[in-house]
């Protein structure tokens, strides 16, 4: 009997929560939640929520309502949750309800998740049953989608089906209070996967936590490793051997792209690297991404590890074998790279690593089957926002809400970095980070993982939707999936992306600030002001096209483009501009004139990836790229603040001219031909800080005067603008902008959770098409 | 909007395809002809091979050749790559107002020794001169008329055969270019015009197990290999280290950004054939003064193939797939 006597009320409520709620420990949390404040009733999954009924003392349910929006399960994440009265049931317990699958049919898909503080402990507890056991995990952690083969998420429809759990595990899994309650991958030592430490010939030379130590043996004395992780095979060596570093970039065949490292523990990492709260809260989320950091000045890491760059992709060890192999030896970080040649699909199975007898002597590797493979995430911070430039591991597959009935398409993205979108009723599957598929092996790759996808939702593709540009690998897919093929502009694709990623609808202006895309009027776009929404839009202004002597051999030889840019800007002297600059290329120049001139092979192109080319190649900072964009990111390397604070480079607010030129017929055109001469005149006078710095401004001033420009002319033109376009990762390049636009009054919208690059391109690619669909269906 | 004819429709490539495709051969109705470069049909009870071709080649003369050599040895070609003896050429030309007669004339005599050289006759000709503007100097139309040899190709194609080219691939796209542009590229890289029928009539001679064999002009070795996988069913492996190519051709490839295997050759042809005679294959090329360089190139990987597909191994370990060249090709890389 309550001591205040007989004022307490009796109520039941039903919870309806939706979300991520489901294979991240919620019934099990719940349930004791419950028990803690004494109310009895239900808890039920089914397709898409989680459908609970409490029913007790008034204050008791207010206070577990209140735990349950505010202190849910790490790895949950709730969207929406509601609640209201409903009858008395007199419940004598509570209890977990057999799955009810009725419902809608939204999956729902959990992300692997970085190994939990309690199995850690348990990990490193030598009365522990686990003590040392590289595969446990829990509710809150430990593989998902990369051992999913078919859903419902249960252990039988998972790779772990076939390990059968011992008395022990089993005990664990269906007590509802202990925290692996219907964790489907749970094992041990005992029933679980093992380890083995095998040769080329794929002879076991170790096992187990003699494995560990075998490899770690191996890594010290300099050798490379392949290594089974939760995605794929990487391939791994120790950090601070320079000659080890050079071993592994020659035998994967890349040169001088950044390769990522893991490293033991935060505090190693900030002894080599900045790490702002942000990008720390990043490094030790259940995420558990690389996170591009700024190097600090006096690093003593290899050159070889980020050639050329101040920044270093890091991540913290999130599998417990990975954690282990920092434990149980004295190495600081290794190199961790996915385990296959460049441009080729990440290696998942055992046999596809030994092909060929595998890229490394040694492979530590284990027997629990990986079934869809997964590349690890990359997030750069700028401030307190984060940019993805991969999304990958830990995220996949989401459904992302949207504002159009989306089902039955299927959008196939780009050429590069792609990812490809699947519309299912208002929402959008989108694919992990895939990469560039650009041969057979990377298309198969494609095409497989758009299996997965049918296996796991069972969906229909009546239409698909294709990027514009005729030579996209993909593209040549789509007659295959569906004969109702929507074709749908880059840039357009890329301003509805970012449009959808904010929920806005109405018709609005975008600044697409990108590489090479195909326009629409058969040129190269790449530096748009759009207007328009998902059903139409209009080009109102664009940078001035240049040639490309060479197509696509100019976007990966900037000296090129910015030759291109000269001597079409300055026919009479730039070819004596261009060689003066590019010395060793006088023969070459030569002939690009007259490339140029006869356009032979000569795309003309407007964008602003090919304007960084340009005055990254004119700096010399780069003047061939061994790598998507390496002339933009070690442009945009030189903005890094602790750089040139160090270097004190004087911050001015300067600029460099610039023209825009107004058309009463056609768009806008922004000319930057007078900040190319000035930046070449001042090359010799400047810090190459300083002009770097001076021309980051220009282009987000040449962003804000242009937009002014078009709102004077065009009035009724609404103040909201998206941004979008590869060109974006560029920190500096999206905060500035957005903030100027901001101080002069115009409401700004950059990407969320969509990339801003080509990786963005099919969710917006979807949205488009699901328009269409629905204005043919209303004719 | 009024559908137009573009250059792009000319080049052999994608839009050549469709322009076949949708108005010649569905106007004309006729299929099985136009898989192979000349029509073979009999005529009172021997099988002869008809083909016609017009070269409109700017500039008419170029380090290697000129429009009148091209004139006999495309069409000589076109007899022999379908087993034909060559035996007759008519000749049609197209003069524009003003053309020098002494160009004319060097022209008209490297027809004759060509066709000497061929021994081949040249029976007919027409001659029309239009106004001033309405022609580009010179062009001719050349009709060919061979008698299909007693040994012939037969088009059983199995898996494994080999994909077999004459010599280094390109020359002729490259000499054409830069003596059109003067670009200034750094070579002296001649046209490879030539006549290859005696070099085709001593393989069809001494060597069984010849498949098929296309002269790879007009959209170069990749879209002729394109063609034949699409027509017979079938899909091809190349290696690209295997195919040869002269380093200058390279070179220029490498400034141009062009892609060898869409250049145009006048003097190469591209054989599959048994993988048993291959070395046979390749020891006569290579004695002809036109098939010094000859390699095998590549394979068949795959037969009764509804969707016949061209690939290339590429030098880094990846698979690339090749299609008919395509306009102009605008980058795709961001
Ligand atoms: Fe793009
Ligand atoms: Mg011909
Ligand atoms: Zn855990
Ligand atoms: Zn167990």
């Amino acid at each position: 009997m309550d001591q205040r006597g007989l004022s307490k009320t009796y109520k039941a409520v039903k919870i309806k929560v939706g979300g991520r709620v489901q294979g991240v420990g919620f019934r099990p949390y719940v349930f004791s939640l419950a028990k803690r404040w004494q109310l009895n009733g239900t808890i039920q999954n089914n397709s898409d929520k989680v459908i609970i009924h409490v029913e007790g003392e008034e204050y008791s349910i207010e206070h577990f309502l209140h735990h349950l929006k505010e202190s849910p399960p790490l790895l949950a994440k709730i969207t929406n949750l509601e609640h209201q009265p409903t009858v008395y049931k007199s419940y004598q317990q509570f209890s977990i309800l057999e799955s009810d699958l009725t419902g809608s049919p939204l999956p729902a898909i959990s992300a692997d998740s970085a190994v939990c503080q309690d199995c850690l402990n348990e990990l490193n507890d030598p009365s522990n049953r686990r003590y040392h056991y590289p595969f446990i995990n829990c509710t809150q952690c430990g593989p998902r989608y990369t051992i999913l083969e078919k859903l419902p998420y249960d252990r039988k429809h998972t790779t772990m089906h076939s390990f059968m759990m011992c008395e022990d595990c089993l005990e664990e899994y269906g007590d509802p209070m202990n925290r692996r309650h219907h964790a489907q991958p749970t094992c041990c030592a005992k029933c679980g996967p093992s380890l083995s430490l095998v040769n080329q010939k794929r002879e076991v030379i170790a096992e187990g936590e003699s494995a560990i130590r075998g490899t770690i043996d191996a890594l010290t004395e300099g050798r490379i490793i392949s290594i089974k992780g939760l995605g794929g095979y990487h391939l791994a060596c120790d950090m601070k051997q320079p000659y080890a570093i050079t071993h592994l970039r020659e035998i994967k065949s890349r040169p001088t792209r950044p390769l990522a490292v893991m490293m033991r523990s935060l505090e190693i990492v900030k002894q080599y690297c900045h790490v702002s709260l942000k990008e720390e809260e990043l490094l030790t989320s259940p995420i558990m991404p690389i996170v591009v950091l700024k190097q600090k000045i006096n690093r003593s890491l290899p050159n070889e590890l980020a050639p050329g760059l101040t920044t270093l992709g890091v991540m913290l060890p999130y599998t417990p074998l990975h954690y282990l192999l920092f434990k149980l030896g004295g190495l600081e970080g290794i190199v961790l790279t996915s385990a296959n040649s460049s441009g080729l699909p990440i290696k998942y199975h055992d046999k596809d690593l030994f092909e060929k007898g595998g890229l490394s002597e040694f492979s530590l590797t284990h027997n629990r089957v990986i079934k869809n493979p997964l590349d690890d995430s990359v997030v750069e911070v700028n401030g307190l926002d984060e940019t993805y430039l991969r999304k990958a591991r830990g995220f996949v597959p989401e459904p992302i809400k949207t504002t159009i009935d989306t089902s039955g398409i299927v959008a196939l993205g780009g050429q590069q970095k792609n990812t490809f979108s699947i519309g299912i009723g208002e929402h959008i599957l989108m694919s992990p980070h895939i990469g560039e598929v650009d041969n057979e092996e990377m298309l198969d790759h494609f095409i497989q993982q758009i299996g997965v996808y049918k296996r796991i939702v069972n969906i229909d593709m009546d239409h698909v939707a294709i990027d514009k540009h005729l030579g996209y690998s993909v593209n040549k897919l789509a007659k295959d999936l569906s004969p109702n093929v929507v074709t749908v502009g880059h840039h357009h694709a890329h301003h509805v992306a970012c449009m959808e990623d904010n929920g806005v609808v109405d018709p609005c202006v975008g600044i697409i600030l990108d590489g090479t895309g195909y326009g629409e009027d058969g040129h190269i776009w790449g530096f748009e002001f759009l207007y328009g929404d998902a059903a139409a839009y209009k080009r109102l202004a664009h940078m001035c096209y240049c040639p490309l002597p060479g197509g696509e051999m100019a976007v990966k030889e900037p000296w090129r483009t910015a030759s291109g840019m000269i001597l079409h800007h300055w026919p009479k002297e730039g070819q004596e501009m261009a060689e003066r600059l590019f010395p060793d290329k006088k023969a070459e120049i030569s002939i690009l004139k007259k490339m140029v001139k006869l356009k032979i092979n000569s795309p003309m192109a407007g964008t602003c990836g090919r304007l960084f080319d340009t005055v990254s190649a004119i700096l010399g900072v780069c003047l061939k790229s061994s790598y998507e964009g390496e002339a933009a990111i070690k442009l945009a390397g030189y903005m890094n603040e602790n750089y040139l604070n160090a270097r004190s480079i004087e911050k001015v607010a300067q600029s460099y001219p610039f023209k825009i030129i107004q058309s009463a017929k056609g768009p806008f055109q922004l000319d930057f031909s007078p900040m190319i001469s000035q930046i070449i005149q001042e090359k010799e006078q400047l810090q190459l800080e300083e002009i770097i710095y001076k021309f980051h401004q220009t282009v987000v001033l040449s962003c804000v005067e242009m937009i002014l420009a078009l709102y004077k002319e065009k009035a009724w033109l609404p103040k909201r603008i998206v941004l979008s376009g590869g060109s974006f990762q560029n920190g500096y390049l999206s905060r500035e902008l957005s903030n100027s636009l901001k101080q002069k009054g115009f409401k700004v919208y950059a990407h969320q959770q969509i990339p801003c690059h080509d990786g963005g391109l099919s969710f917006g690619q979807l949205i488009i098409a699901a328009h269409k669909v629905k204005n043919e269906k209303l004719k | 909007m009024v559908q137009r004819i573009s250059l792009a429709h000319g080049e052999g490539g994608e839009l050549t395809h469709q322009l076949i495709q949708e108005v010649f051969m569905s106007a004309f109705s006729s299929k099985k002809e136009i898989q192979h470069d000349s029509a073979v049909f009999p005529i009172e009870g021997k099988r002869i091979a008809v083909t016609t071709d017009s070269y409109v080649v700017q500039p008419i003369f170029f380090p290697g050749g000129n429009i009148g050599k091209l004139a006999i040895t495309g069409t000589v070609n076109d007899l022999a790559v379908c087993c034909a003896v060559p035996k007759m050429i008519t000749a049609g030309f197209i003069l524009e107002e003003g053309f020098a007669l002494s160009d004319l004339n060097k022209i008209v005599h490297s027809m004759a020794e060509e066709a000497k050289a061929a021994n081949v006759k040249i029976v007919a000709g027409d001659t029309k001169v239009v106004e001033k503007g309405s022609a580009d100097g010179i062009f001719i139309n050349t009709t060919g008329i061979g008698a299909i040899s007693e040994q012939v190709c037969s088009p059983a194609i199995k898996k494994g055969d080999c994909v077999v080219v004459s010599g280094t691939i390109g020359d002729h796209g490259i000499a054409i270019l830069s003596a059109r542009n003067q670009l200034g590229l750094l070579t002296d890289v001649q046209s490879d015009c030539a006549s290859l029928h005696s070099l085709i009539q001593s393989l069809l001679e001494q060597v069984d197990g010849i498949r098929l064999m296309r002269d790879p002009t007009r959209g170069g070795l990749a879209t002729s290999l394109v063609e034949l996988c699409e027509d017979f069913q079938f899909s091809v492996e190349l290696e690209e280290d295997l195919i040869p190519i002269r380093r200058e051709v390279t070179g220029a490839c490498n400034i141009l950004g062009f892609d060898p295997l869409y250049l145009a050759n006048e003097g190469k042809v591209v054989i599959v054939c048994d993988s048993t005679n291959k070395d046979k294959v390749i020891e006569i090329m290579q004695n002809h003064k036109y098939g010094e360089e000859a390699k095998v190139i590549g394979k068949v990987i795959s037969v009764n193939d509804s969707n016949g597909k061209l690939y290339s191994r590429t030098q880094i370990g990846t698979t690339r797939r090749i299609h008919r060249l395509n306009g102009m090709i605008l980058p795709r890389i961001c």
